[in-house]
């Protein structure tokens, strides 16, 4: 049961990240796109807009790597899930207004006519995705993460003690 | 020595190369963790570098020395606001209905001097109403003048179809609407029906972005892009209070 959950967890890992590396790179090179797709929400003033227009793709990156390699995958699990979070309120907000735009997640954004009818699906998709960062977030160990290469003991530690064992 | 004593030697420097290898593991951690933040890090700043590297800079002409555009009140008010926008753009006409009549009292005291400069900026996405109407605005300027192409243009956004039935204001209704400015039809429906003024809204949309313009609508106060709002509506409000 154990080793059957770190498997999924390793899919879950792959599936969020990967999807978190593309929304990133995709926005990362069209800051003012990004920054038009946050303000489309009108939930944030103009200043704070243009700040999280620009850092918000870069920790997308960040977060999606992380993920897909698994470093720190159980801090960047909780970092994606409050991503999550925060754009299905966002979605769900715009829906409630009646305001119709391209939700940006994967660049692009901005005022769409008939927009409104892709927002179930997406907010399905990303309550989805928020389900499976939490189940990256609870699992203490995944599938072939790097993080397990990187903390476990290295064969040179090993030899030392085995020399001084000797001694 | 007793074997005793010995045995406890041992026992001794066992443990401490215990504790040395457990010191060696810890700072070995702190390492690794210290390298894999640094390398996070890199990567935030690197995107951020490449995005800001990537933003382009709003510079358009100055309020006035546009050939695509109609302007109102005195060239030599202290402040200057222009309008980038898109007849089927609904934030334009957001924009339209809540700031056309503060702009008019404020710009007939003298307080500022206003162009409007249509181009077409969503006709890929909703077929060809922005390019009707803006050729349709272009050839009024032309033959009525700006007094009549701006009573036009606000008529324009009275009138706005959505973006779903774009083609629900027809060329009739154009010429319609231009009448209703002071045109006279004879003057423009047959410009209206041929959109004789492609070629100006081709120029108009090639200007805007040069300009570096991204969407509509880009208000522009004093040269500067102006978007302090939240809203269409904080925003007009906000702009307004600059104004005043």
């Amino acid at each position: 049961m154990r080793g059957t959950l770190a498997w999924v967890g390793l899919a879950a890992r792959l599936v969020t990240g990967g999807v978190w590396i593309v929304a990133g790179g995709l926005k990362i090179t069209e800051p003012d796109a990004s920054i038009a797709a946050v303000r489309a929400y009108q939930l944030l003033p103009s200043s704070v807009a243009e700040v999280v227009g620009i850092a918000l793709p870069a920790v997308e990156l960040v977060v999606g790597l992380a993920l897909v390699l698994g470093v720190f995958a159980r801090g960047a699990a909780v970092v994606s899930a409050v991503l999550f979070a925060a754009f299905i309120v966002g979605i769900a907000s715009v829906w409630a207004r009646g305001i119709e735009i391209d939700c940006g997640c994967f660049g692009g954004g901005g005022a769409k006519a008939g927009a409104a009818s892709a927002y179930p699906w997406e907010i399905a998709r990303d309550v989805a995705l928020l389900a499976a960062s939490l189940l990256v977030a609870f699992l203490r160990r995944t599938r072939l993460s790097l993080h397990s290469l990187l903390f476990t003991s290295g064969p040179d530690d090993r030899a030392t003690v085995t020399e001084g064992a000797v001694h | 020595m007793s074997s005793n004593s010995k045995a406890k030697a041992r026992a001794d420097k066992a443990a401490a190369e215990r504790a040395a290898q457990a010191q060696r593991e810890s700072r070995r951690r702190i390492f690794t963790i210290v390298g894999v933040l640094g390398v996070m890090v890199l990567i935030v700043g690197g995107s951020i570098l490449v995005s800001v590297l990537n933003k382009e800079e709003v510079k358009a002409v100055g309020a006035g020395s546009s050939d695509y555009g109609v302007t109102i009140g005195d060239p030599d008010a202290p402040h200057s606001v222009i309008v980038y926008e898109d007849f089927l753009c609904p934030f334009c006409g957001q924009l339209e209905s809540a700031t056309r009549a503060d702009f008019e009292k404020l710009a007939a005291d003298g307080k500022v001097f206003v162009e409007y400069r249509p181009f077409d900026l969503l006709s890929q996405s909703f077929g060809d109403y922005p390019i009707r109407a803006a050729s349709a605005f272009a050839l009024v300027l032309e033959k009525s003048g700006p007094e009549v192409a701006k009573k036009f243009h606000d008529l324009l956004y009275e009138n706005q179809p959505s973006e779903e039935a774009p083609d629900s204001v027809s060329d009739d209704d154009l010429v319609d609407l231009a009448v209703e400015a002071g045109a006279t039809e004879a003057d423009v429906r047959e410009g209206i029906e041929s959109v004789s003024h492609k070629d100006w809204v081709t120029a108009a949309t090639a200007e805007a972005d040069k300009a570096g313009i991204q969407g509509t609508p880009t208000v522009l106060l004093d040269g500067e892009v102006y978007q302090d709002g939240r809203t269409i509506q904080d925003l007009a409000k906000n702009l307004v209070a600059e104004l005043e």
